[in-house]
């Protein structure tokens, strides 16, 4: 995988066919239902059992808004991949409008996937890959292709404007 | 009636004092998955914090496992931990005991 900064964005090509399948489990993992992947995701936030009644009424709801809102805009721009010619490799767009949403969701999925596949933290140590499952190791891989995505796009572009606020990122 | 008016002016000054609410605390606890510069990043974003403040948190939440990044109103807590785990980071919320 190479990336470039273009006019219009980020470019990442030569991405091969694991790489776009890890790419298009992004918004599966940020909308998955299993219980890991929501506790992670929307996570306990008061220890007393009133106020996180209150969190999960008031707060809660407007985070899974946001959190889909950007699934899709992945898949939408995962929808826009061109496949090189005579490679069995694509491109990816990541236009400038939508790479904070971008960042997070990477984030997200990669937060997702270390849940749902049962690792600790020493598996991500240098020497945490020989100690790892098969299942582990190949979600080693996709979480340091992703990392290295995010990577890219947080060393050249901001989070967000200074004057934007918690609404900007559900509309991006 | 000077008097009077004195001590109702009194009044008024040292009661809002009293009924100030406890403030919260805004917690962000370490993760081993998410990167420190998009920690960072999400401090200087939500918070305002300028880069070398937001980085000192990132590392106390990466050396000590967690750090009170913000302490105040209840509300506007609630509001910052929401924009924290926007970002995916792993917040929660306490009052501050007295």
């Amino acid at each position: 995988m190479w990336a470039a900064r273009v006019a219009e964005g980020f470019v990442f090509g030569d991405l091969t066919p694991a790489a776009v399948e890890t790419l298009k489990g992004v918004p599966m993992l940020i909308e998955s239902s299993d219980s890991r992947v929501r506790d992670r995701l929307l996570p306990e936030t008061c220890s007393k059992e009133k106020d996180e009644e209150h969190w999960r009424e008031h707060a809660v709801p407007e985070l899974e808004r946001l959190f889909l809102s950007r699934a899709q805009l992945v898949r939408r721009d995962l929808d826009a991949l061109r496949k090189l010619p005579e490679s069995p490799n694509s491109v990816l767009l990541v236009p400038d409008e939508h790479v904070n949403a971008w960042v997070a969701a990477l984030n997200a999925a990669r937060l997702a996937l270390f849940a749902l596949s049962d690792m600790a933290a020493e598996h991500l140590d240098v020497e945490g890959f020989g100690k790892a499952t098969p299942k582990q190791r190949e979600a080693i891989l996709r979480l340091d292709m992703m990392a290295e995505m995010q990577s890219v796009m947080l060393g050249n572009h901001e989070l967000d404007d200074e004057d934007s606020s918690f609404e900007d990122f559900a509309m991006e | 009636m000077v008097r009077a008016a004195t001590k109702e002016k009194t009044d008024t000054k040292t009661s809002p004092k009293t009924s100030l609410a406890t403030p919260w605390n805004v917690i962000v606890h370490d993760d081993p998955v998410t990167l420190q510069k998009y920690v960072t990043k999400a401090f200087i974003k939500v918070f305002g914090y300028g880069e070398s403040k937001a980085h000192r948190l990132m590392m106390e939440v990466h050396k000590k496992g967690r750090s009170i990044v913000w302490t105040g109103a209840r509300e506007q807590a609630e509001m910052y931990a929401q924009k924290l785990q926007a970002h995916h980071l792993l917040t929660s919320l306490e009052k501050v005991e007295a």
